[in-house]
């Protein structure tokens, strides 16, 4: 339905900002509408503001008149952009409750997961690594930079160390708070390839400004190599542990037979 | 003829003069506008590192006051470079991370350390416990050939001095050094030096022993 509300759409972000999520078409048209029906309203009664002030200037000849608004005519003048407005009100409400549908109740399931942490004033992301799950030891960790694969379903989860953070990605159209003691999860689908920006969008402290970060947005062999280049030793270190660990016990059990 | 020598004498002279007076006006002024750029950019530090330069607990901020030019300068380049401060698990050094970032150039980063010295360094109240500086004397032995006798540090071996530092500071840097958390950064040069002398520290205990020990240095 977004997508074919689109074409009609003037695409005012869009002109902006590429659109490097699934869900960002439906926040656009979102906006547009808004801006659209907001936009039509505010000239329309600004100019008619604008009339009125020049068609009943002060003129020599011309008294003031005082109108107690009683008269239905008179009341007309308020009913009838009143409904109007209302209908704008429930075209912009129907249209929101999609989006939020969409975007928050109606979760897909990940194929990756990545967990962020916010701090004053960076970001570190726990990217899950080639088994796809997080907070085994091949997560890759990285500050202030994000590497997902285009056109992949993601679950984050999101967290703060301290204060109020927001996780802002403007390609994404996504706008998440994180919160001192709390796991907020969300999601998204990366469609566009490219290095695009991360920014916190809540006043965090004196570094606020400047806690920002990259996202990189890759083909899936590109994803890969990254992952292969970047998964930490202590995998293999671990699997040799066990390996020593194995042939300590079958030493102990040589010498104990 | 004479006359005219005479005159030329006098005009060069003057001139030489006139150049001196100028050149050394431009030197002060100079002079006093790094002080002032030092004095407007620590205003971004005063929030963690207090108006006084003595570092604030609960911001994780050090003293600064105690360190020298060289060191304070050092330290911004590698926050600026991502070389210290951008270990996931360093909370403090990913706070001072884009906080480098406000020093645009080199020049800006001597005028904040010189600021930062002329602002004079005075002792901290201790908040460890349980140090035994006894024992700690023996262990400073160790540390004792770059960071010297009196724990004041040596520019030439890139060692900062010790005293006048906040005892939480000093314990925290050391568990960073020994996890790795500071100084495993392949261009830490100087941070790589000083990983295998925390490494000499078995627990936490040692730590506070030659923490104490550290801190009969600034008495």
């Amino acid at each position: 339905m977004f997508e074919f509300l689109d074409k009609f759409m003037p695409g005012i972000l869009e002109s902006l900002l590429p659109r490097a999520s699934s869900y960002a078409v439906q926040i656009d048209v979102l906006f547009d509408v808004i801006t659209i029906l907001v936009g039509f309203w505010f000239f329309l009664v600004l100019g008619y503001f604008f009339y009125l002030i020049f068609r009943y200037r002060q003129r020599d000849g011309h008294k003031a008149e005082y109108i107690s608004g009683e008269t239905h005519k008179q009341k007309q003048a308020i009913e009838i952009p009143h409904y109007l407005i209302l209908v704008c009100d429930v075209a912009i409400i129907i249209p929101t409750f999609l989006v939020w549908f969409n975007i928050k109740i109606d979760v897909p399931p990940p194929d990756e997961e990545v967990r962020i942490v916010a701090q004053q004033w960076a970001w570190t992301f726990y990217h899950a690594g080639e088994d796809k799950v997080l907070g085994t030891e091949d997560d890759i960790v990285s500050v202030n930079e994000l590497h997902i694969k285009n056109n992949t379903q993601y679950s984050y989860h999101l967290e703060s160390k301290d204060v109020m953070h927001n996780f802002s990605v403007p390609v994404f159209r996504l706008k998440q708070d994180a919160i001192p003691g709390r796991v907020i999860s969300g999601h998204f689908k990366p469609i566009l390839e490219g290095e695009w920006d991360i920014q916190c969008a809540e006043m965090c402290g004196v570094a606020h400004g400047i806690m920002g970060a990259r996202i990189f947005i890759k083909s899936e062999a590109e994803h890969n190599a990254w992952l292969a280049a970047n998964t930490p030793a202590t995998s293999d270190t671990g699997t040799l542990a066990i390996v020593n660990q194995n042939r300590s016990q079958e030493k102990k059990d040589r010498n104990n037979g | 003829m004479k006359s005219n020598r005479s005159d030329a004498g006098f005009y060069s002279s003057k001139r030489i003069l006139v150049a001196l007076t100028l050149f050394v006006v431009a030197l002060a002024s100079s002079t006093l506008e790094a002080d002032k750029r030092g004095e407007q950019l620590y205003r971004n530090c005063t929030i963690c590192h207090g108006p006084d330069g003595q570092g604030i607990p609960l911001q994780l901020a050090p003293s600064l006051t105690s360190l020298s030019e060289k060191y304070i300068v050092e330290q911004l380049k590698k926050y600026k470079a991502g070389i210290r401060g951008a270990h996931a698990e360093d909370t403090a050094g990913l706070r001072m991370l884009p906080m480098a970032q406000t020093m645009i150039t080199e020049d800006d980063m001597q005028a904040v350390a010189s600021y930062i010295v002329s602002l004079g360094s005075s002792p901290v109240e201790p908040t460890l416990e349980g140090g035994d500086p006894v024992k700690g004397q023996a262990t400073y032995a160790t540390c004792l050939a770059c960071h010297g006798p009196e724990g004041k540090g040596n520019d030439l071996l890139n060692a900062p001095s010790l005293v006048n530092q906040h005892d939480w500071y000093h314990l925290d840097q050391l568990k960073k050094f020994k996890s790795g958390v500071r100084g495993s950064n392949p261009q830490d040069i100087t941070g790589a030096q000083m990983r295998p002398m925390s490494m000499l520290l078995a627990d936490e205990q040692m730590m506070k022993d030659v923490i104490a020990y550290i801190k009969t240095l600034g008495n």
